[in-house]
């Protein structure tokens, strides 16, 4: 086991050093410099070449992702050029607030797909079936932007029951700021979700060894309740796994609606404000987290069923 | 909880399964509306009324109008064209090369298969859609260059999935068959592997026709897909959302046909897996 | 001196206005909430406005501009003197200022100040100082500032937010090699003679200030200001959110306040909308050189150019994109700017004379052209979707291209635009900076516009010299005529700064330059 998550590890740094030399040249094929996304309509010549000269964005691209690779490999990853901060220190500001999204979101997808999920299968072929298997295209088609503006309009302006956006202060506050996003956000994956879980659930219905149970006389509900809870918490790692990516897009969007001071909403700011030392930093913190979070659904998949061990 | 259903799912005749039916129908109406919009639009999608701003649903609004008094009935009915051509185009390039690259990737295995995974691993590492935004960023806004920035990150998809049903057919007799009659590789892979493995890739291009209808109007919505005064549903919505409280109408009647439309796509494709599962 | 007993006089007059029936109270907490939060709390080095429009808070001036940004004030200093031939000024400070650690400011404080303002090393506003030779103190309570040639700026300059007075032991004592270093650390935590010192900064949602105890200034009642206890700005950039926390009693003002949402806020009994004067210009900016790309460019037509101009409808975009708050433009630049000349809308909008234009010109059909706009900005979009309209009927047909700020701007410094939208707000009480930026060539090409006139850069030239007002100001007079008439730009409308207060929230302001002056503010008990 030891050696399978050194190996995972391992893999991480050819990745990263592709998605980073990807990036690295994206943002810098991007026309305009930070000097001029800094100065706007100001901008007089001498003042942009001196910013940039500062910043050392006259160097060759080659010395420059040079000295980049050096001062990552010392921990230090620069200081934003827009906010004067440690690069360092605006991750730990930011990646925290879109981390508990997106687990707030996939656990808020479990809590509505789970039930939906069950009714579903084991009222297979039945009005409530159909409805829920309506839910589900619905949910899929529903795009993140328009959702949470409707849910930021009727539940957080109109009825006032929520926040309007923001994060809030302390944790209590911060859940209570993020839950309406987390549920914009929640809302495909929910979709995906119980899609499987209803197939993973008719699965272990149809299956053999449960009819078998069955028929020696245990109790159906118990029988459903170890089988399919198994097979489903399997189906929904595997799927939050699968889905991290898409996650971490949507959140961009939520965090722009719901104005989140997160990581994704972050990360365009940067990319707009040519930003380079945070799009590079950040781009580190959001594979780090996502190929953590791979091992991390790998490990629990193992655990959960240990078949799936290569 | 005893009356378990019967352990059968598999629809035993072999019609039209209703998903595509339902779905089917959605699109060949879209289809229509994006083809001949004049005919359903009642206005001009951008004629400006100032004596008409901001008005409510009414007869001769049915949806409204917006800040600039343009009926938004029409312009929902003028971004048909504009989305439609969004599903197609988003995805068909990465359809047509992802599948070929994927098959050969498959097919080689080896060295180009490794080089490949890491590509994959890299770009489904990076939130997707902030790599568009780059794209866009670097190509200039605009429905042309969005179509080649989903096209640079969306192949790998179709590439992955073909990639691997054609590991999967490669191993059947009849590809040893055609070895062993001496067919060159591009027949092998292109003639015989191919046509069979393709399934799964022409279902995710269903799906993926919503997601390109998701994703282009969420660009719309940033800014950076459809330009004005083209009537977009992302733009529309995007328009509407400083007025959702005292104009509700213009935001959420161009979401509706987002859904709407998604809603064919991925019925369609629903429909097609079962269609195609039940024909195996 | 009669300056200072007339500028003393309008503060109490607009204080006396705001305030008529109810005497000031002292004590509480104001929370205003902003649109974003400030970057850098460094007067010479900062960039934007988020920083320049609160640093008053912190760091004061020598000279002060009065509240409607026509006339100096005294600041940290009590009164001035310009020599005879415009080279030397002479200051004297106001006696017992204490920065907020409680030490004294002193004239090598002043010298250090102003000698790190001018260096051309520093920042981008260094400009403003350029006349500046010399700093000196004859004694601990005169500063001398000898002039490389005379400037009429001069005083005006004394009075921008980047020629501050910071605490020179305090900066110096910060960690950090270079100027900039030590400039970064010392604006997390700034030092300064300001109303209010900095007590916690969360990046990117809170500030918190309490009052300085040690500000120099008396209220009515005679004790010190300011009147609050405390400050504290909270970032809402959504503006909707901005507006129903206001209206919830969670904060006491908001700024920026969407046009859209001011007919509805002014007719809230619990909400002062308050409409202050602005320098902020809108218009639109073309590319007026002879070929763009290697293409000819129908923009440099200038019978084109007035055509366009009679051709937009600014009294219906003022309906349309600011519900009626903007006023047409008179001139390029605000009418709250000194000097500002013209008292009828530039081009007012005649279908007719725009058709007659266009047959004249090169182009009597007509052709295409695109805008920048910066995507997602809703007041860019608003107006050049209704642009587009309107150029439609003298057969343009306008394509919106919406990219980011630094593209933009990029496209902007190349020359390589056909035409942008602009927006601009005053950083000095004088015309001198918005002439030099919009109309005189050599800083940056009028606007990168690649227009040039001859006589408006000689006319500046002269006005930056010349020190009798009256004919400095027919020196702008003329300027303004040239390039209101031919000039590159689509002038649309100026608009003030929509702010809106709970009722208990008395004498705020935000001056023409933009900068939020809470040191009179108080609260209703």
């Amino acid at each position: 086991m030891a050696s399978y998550i050194a190996r995972r590890l391992l893999q991480l740094i050819p990745t990263v050093l592709f998605i980073l030399i990807v990036v690295f040249a994206l943002v810098r094929l991007l026309p305009g410099d930070p000097a001029s996304a800094i100065l706007g309509d100001r901008a007089v010549d001498a003042d942009v070449e001196r910013i940039n000269r500062e910043l050392g964005l006259d160097r060759p691209l080659v010395v420059q992702f040079g000295v980049f690779v050096k001062s990552v490999a010392t921990g230090d990853l620069g200081d934003s050029i827009h906010l004067k901060l440690p690069v360092t220190t605006l991750i730990a500001d930011r990646l925290p607030v879109t981390i508990m999204l997106t687990v707030m979101a996939a656990l808020i997808a479990v809590v509505m797909a789970v039930p939906l999920a069950f009714v579903a299968a084991l009222r297979r072929g039945t009005a409530a079936d159909s409805t829920v298997r309506g839910a589900f295209q619905v949910g899929l088609s529903m795009p993140v932007f328009y959702l949470g503006l409707i849910l930021l309009t009727v539940f957080g302006a109109k009825l006032r029951w929520f926040p309007v956006g923001g994060y809030g202060e302390g944790f209590v506050d911060n859940l209570y700021h993020l839950f309406l996003p987390a549920v914009t956000l929640a809302f495909s994956l929910s979709a995906i979700l119980m899609r499987n879980l209803r197939s993973a659930i008719i699965g272990v219905i149809d299956a053999e060894y449960v009819q078998f149970a069955r028929s020696k006389g245990l109790a159906p509900k118990l029988v459903l309740f170890r089988h399919v809870l198994r097979n489903a918490l399997i189906s929904t790692v595997a799927l939050f796994g699968l889905s991290i990516g898409t996650l971490l897009s949507g959140a961009v969007i939520t965090e722009t609606v719901f104005a989140i001071p997160g990581a994704g909403r972050l990360m365009v700011d940067s990319i707009y404000g040519r930003d380079y030392p945070v799009v590079q930093g950040l781009t580190i913190a959001l594979a780090v987290l996502v190929s953590v979070t791979f091992l991390l659904t790998d490990l629990v998949q193992v655990w959960l069923d240990p078949r799936v061990s290569r | 909880m005893t009356d378990l259903a019967p352990p059968s799912e598999r629809p035993r005749r072999l019609a039209l399964p209703r998903p595509l039916i339902l779905g089917g129908t959605i699109l060949l109406l879209s289809i229509a509306v994006a083809t001949f919009p004049t005919v359903f639009a009642p206005y001009e999608p951008d004629a400006f009324d100032y004596n008409a701003l901001l008005q409510g649903p009414s007869m001769a609004h049915p949806m409204g109008t917006d800040n600039f008094g343009r009926d938004v009935l029409s312009r929902v009915i003028h971004a048909y064209t504009i989305d439609m051509q969004i599903a197609i185009f988003a995805t068909i390039f990465p359809f047509f090369f992802g599948t070929i690259i994927g098959a050969l990737v498959g097919y080689a295995g080896g060295i180009a298969e490794t080089l490949f995974g890491r590509v994959v691993d890299a770009v489904i590492t990076f939130p997707f859609l902030v790599l568009v935004i780059a794209i866009v960023s670097v190509l200039g806004p605009g429905l042309v260059n969005m179509y080649i920035a989903i096209g640079v990150v969306g192949w790998v998809f179709y590439a992955r999935i073909t990639a691997a049903e054609i590991k999967v057919q490669k191993r059947l007799d009849y590809a040893d068959a055609g070895r062993a009659m001496g067919y060159t590789h591009m027949r092998i892979i292109f003639r015989h592997l191919l046509p069979n493995a393709i399934t799964p890739a022409v279902v995710y291009w269903m799906t993926d026709m919503a997601l390109a209808i998701l994703l282009g109007s969420s660009l719309g919505y940033l800014g950076l897909g459809a330009q004005p005064p083209a009537a977009e549903w992302g733009v529309q919505i995007a328009d509407g959302k400083n007025f959702m409280a005292t104009a509700w109408w213009i935001s959420v009647f161009p979401g509706v046909a987002i859904v709407l439309t998604g809603l064919g796509f991925s019925l369609t494709g629903d429909g097609l897996a079962e269609l195609l599962r039940t024909k195996r | 001196m009669k300056i200072v007993a007339a500028a003393a006089l309008s503060v109490t007059a607009l204080l006396g206005g705001l305030s008529a029936v109810s005497a000031q109270e002292r004590g509480g907490v104001m929370t205003y909430g902003r649109y974003t939060d400030s970057l850098f709390l460094d007067p010479v080095l900062n960039d934007a406005n988020v920083d320049i429009w609160v640093m008053t808070n912190f760091y004061e001036t020598l000279i002060m501009s009065s509240p409607d940004g026509m006339t100096l004030k005294p600041g940290l200093a009590t009164e001035w003197s310009v020599n005879e031939a415009g080279d030397e000024v002479t200051l004297k400070l106001r006696e017992g200022v204490k920065f907020s650690d409680g030490t004294p400011m002193t004239t090598e404080d002043v010298i250090w100040s102003l000698n790190r303002a001018k260096n051309p090393d520093n920042g981008i506003w260094n400009f403003i100082l350029a006349s500046v030779d010399t700093v000196t103190a004859p004694d601990a309570g005169t500063i001398v500032i000898k002039l490389k040639y005379p400037d009429p700026t001069i005083l005006a300059a004394l009075s921008v937010f980047n020629t501050a007075i910071m605490p020179k032991a305090a900066f110096e004592a910060m960690p950090g090699e270079t100027d900039a270093e030590k400039a970064q650390e010392f604006g997390k935590h700034p030092i300064g003679t300001g109303p209010f010192v900095l007590t916690s900064w969360d990046r990117g949602s809170s500030m918190k200030m309490t009052r300085n105890e040690y500000y120099w200034a008396k209220g009515a009642d005679g004790k010190p200001l300011p009147y609050l206890d405390g400050l504290n700005f909270e970032v809402i950039p959504d503006d909707a959110t901005r507006i129903l926390k206001l209206q919830s009693g969670d904060i006491d003002g908001a700024e920026f306040i969407p046009f859209a949402r001011v007919g509805e806020l002014k007719a809230d009994p619990n909400i002062k909308m308050e409409l202050f004067p602005g320098t902020r210009v809108w218009d639109i900016i073309m590319n007026v050189r002879p070929e763009i790309n290697g293409k000819p460019n129908p923009l440099a037509d200038e019978k084109v150019r007035q055509a366009m101009n009679y051709a937009a409808n600014k009294e219906a975009l003022v309906q349309v994109v600011t519900y009626g708050v903007g006023t047409p433009l008179t001139s390029f630049m605000a009418s709250s700017t000194p000097m500002h000349s013209g008292d009828k809308p530039l081009f007012p909008y005649d279908l007719e004379k725009a058709k007659a234009l266009m047959a004249e010109s090169g182009y009597p059909d007509g052709f295409k052209i695109s805008i920048l706009t910066i995507a997602g900005n809703q007041d860019d979009l608003g107006i050049t979707t209704a642009l587009q309209q309107m150029w439609k009927a003298i057969g343009i047909d306008l394509e919106i291209r919406q990219v980011d700020n630094a593209s933009r701007t990029e496209q902007y410094r190349a020359g390589t635009f056909e035409m942008r939208t602009g927006g601009w707000t005053n950083d000095i009480s004088d015309p001198s900076q918005i002439t030099s930026y919009f109309a005189y060539s050599p800083t940056i090409d009028a606007l990168h516009s690649g227009w040039k006139n001859a006589e408006v850069d000689k006319l500046f030239e002269e006005s930056q010299k010349e020190m009798d007002p009256v004919k400095r100001a027919e020196q702008f007079a003329r300027i303004q005529e040239i390039f209101n008439a031919t000039g590159p730009t689509i002038p649309l409308y100026e608009t003030p700064y929509p702010v809106a207060l709970s009722q208990k929230v008395n004498g705020f302001y935000q001056i023409p330059l933009g900068n939020n002056i809470f040191t009179e503010t108080w609260l209703d008990q």
